[in-house]
């Protein structure tokens, strides 16, 4: 048999190839890397593409709501700026849940971890890539803050002060990598598009109501309600007392999943 | 040296179920090694503790000397498809590869590259993989696992959905894959398919080895058929020997291999006038044999 020469054609085949298609054969995949194709993935397809279409088109219809009924005194960057940051809030979670289940409702984990055996590795990349869409989508709505700011001066007369609420804007854009978070979180505990997403929407919630008609859940609600600990941090008011509350309830509803889904997906069998 | 898969007391179980038992093989380098059993045998379960996406309950598995987990960028050395539906519905073929190409680290045109050679055309390849059927998903897999120019192919059931031209086209590649130096494990419930194939095989049913060698030597089970100028010493000459011998009107048929037959025939002095292995049914027979009492109900050939 050919055993002898078998390695030695294998072997020049590995130098060409080498030549071909660069030294990468024996360095790991930077972190970096996987990060931006995870932004990618959650961007080119269809579901991606429409969730990111729609949160422009909220925003835009809350922009141009404002433009039409504000007092004209109500008519700044910041306020504008605010406006165009709701879809973002409410929708962009969902691309984040969508980024973590479609591996598996879509099986392209079968081939992600083929390429990528360490999968907590390639799901952290999910929650950094949700994190930067967030950010990206939040100076996209600076900048359209900042035009329709000038559409508002020229058109209504509005007050176009240039003056940023810097606590307001600061504290909306960590809420949203906040909210970011938990959507990936909850997409890697439950696997499941309609499943996390109906728990992202309707657990904190029930929650929410439940600590109204429950007088013992008034308390504990202060620290483990992301609704109410998430407030204080998008109206720039946040207190030593609000900070603490607010980790409390981030380790309930973004640690907590997020540590029990990279734990799940980790030891999943694949098929 | 170490371009192989090896195998090693592969065992999976899920609960009481053992889906995998106690599983050992090698798939070398230079040839195509064929997975054959019917469904629900184990092909699939094996591979994917073969690429770490499942985890073995014991045993372990190694590819190119290392368990799989432990490749460092494992695209660029073992190729895989396991499934060719399993790709986002909403993604086009060629965005597919061109993420995977990025994640692996390899130059863009590369993708180009890979669709021309599985078949793919511009148009095909900008389609979202929703719209394709079997056999191009198919293709856009074979072309996935062909992405990274990888030593070893790792391909289950690769001949599902293509039409006959096309599982001709994938013998091609995969002998020529083989030929290169490159290590080859592919499974199939097809008898036929892995016979045009494979040099070695691996027959498994209900999670077990059945039988597992060269193809050649596992088909060559028939025995030899003779024909020589005094057929009655020769088969006393051959039961003698310890092999069974039968006569009949054209001749004699023993379960020695040609080669014995032969030296036994040289030493008897008998002139052979006709020496060929038994015809056979083929892997056929064997693939029935072994896995009758193992196989579901159908078992498509």
């Amino acid at each position: 048999m050919s055993s002898l020469s078998v390695p030695a054609a294998a072997a020049g085949a590995s130098a060409t190839r080498q030549a071909r298609l660069g030294p990468d054969t024996a360095r790991a995949i930077p972190f970096g890397r996987l990060c931006r194709v995870e932004l990618r993935k959650q961007l080119d397809t269809r579901a991606g593409a429409w969730l990111l279409g729609i949160i422009a088109l909220v925003n835009v219809g809350l922009i141009a709501l404002l433009l039409f009924t504000a007092e004209p005194a109500g008519l700044t960057w910041s306020e504008l700026t605010s406006a165009a940051t709701l879809g973002q809030m409410f929708l962009l979670p969902l691309i984040g849940i969508m980024a973590a289940t479609s591996e598996w409702s879509q099986r392209t984990a079968l081939t992600t971890f083929a390429l990528e055996p360490r999968r907590i590795r390639v799901n952290l990349a999910k929650v950094v890539a949700a994190a930067s869409l967030g950010l990206a989508v939040m100076v996209v709505a600076l900048a359209a803050g900042a035009v329709s700011n000038i559409v508002g001066v020229v058109w209504r007369d509005g007050d176009g002060s240039w003056t940023m609420d810097w606590p307001v804007l600061t504290g909306m854009i960590l809420a949203l990598l906040l909210l970011v978070a938990q959507g990936v979180a909850f997409g890697l505990a439950f696997l499941s598009t309609p499943v996390a997403i109906v728990a992202y929407l309707l657990l904190p919630t029930v929650w929410s109501v439940l600590t109204l008609f429950v007088d013992s859940l008034r308390e504990p609600a202060e620290w483990l309600d992301i609704n109410l600990t998430l407030l204080p941090l998008m109206a720039g008011e946040m207190t030593t007392s609000g900070w603490a509350q607010l980790a409390v309830s981030i380790a309930v509803w973004v640690g907590l999943p997020l540590a029990f889904g990279l734990w799940r997906t980790a030891r999943r069998d694949i098929s | 040296m170490g371009l192989m898969i090896t195998a090693e007391h592969l065992t999976k179980r899920y609960g009481s179920r053992t889906v995998v038992d106690d599983i050992s093989f090698t798939a070398h380098p230079g040839r195509v090694t064929g997975f054959l059993g019917p469904n629900g045998a184990g092909k699939s379960t094996t591979m994917r503790l073969v690429c770490a996406l499942s985890t073995a309950t014991a045993g372990e598995c190694l590819v190119l000397g290392r368990p799989f987990q432990e490749l460092v960028n494992p695209g660029r050395h073992v190729g895989v498809l396991l499934d060719a539906s399993a790709q986002h519905a909403g993604r086009t073929g060629h965005e597919t590869l061109a993420l995977s190409a990025r994640v692996m680290g390899l130059p863009r045109r590369h993708v180009q590259q890979v669709l021309d050679r599985v078949g793919l055309s511009r148009q095909e390849a900008d389609a979202r993989t929703r719209t394709y059927s079997l056999g191009m998903r198919q293709r856009l897999g074979l072309a996935h696992a062909l992405l990274g120019d990888p030593d070893v192919l790792i391909l289950d059931e690769p001949a599902n959905g293509l039409d006959p031209a096309g599982i001709r086209w994938m013998r091609g590649l995969v002998r020529d894959f083989a030929d290169a130096g490159g290590t080859v494990l592919l499974s199939s419930h097809l008898l036929l398919e892995v016979e045009a194939v494979a040099d070695d095989l691996v027959i498994i049913g209900a999670g077990r080895i059945l039988a597992q060698g060269p193809a050649a030597e596992l088909l060559a089970t028939g025995g030899t058929r003779v024909h020589s100028l005094d057929d009655g010493a020769l088969t006393l000459a051959l039961i003698e020997a310890g092999h069974d011998a039968r006569r009949d009107p054209e001749g004699l048929s023993t379960t020695a291999s040609t080669e014995d037959v032969g030296r036994l025939a040289l030493k008897a002095a008998v002139v052979l006038t006709d020496l060929q292995p038994a015809p056979r049914a083929g892997l056929e027979e064997l693939f029935f044999t072994t896995t009758a009492q193992h196989g579901r109900e159908e078992i498509p050939a």
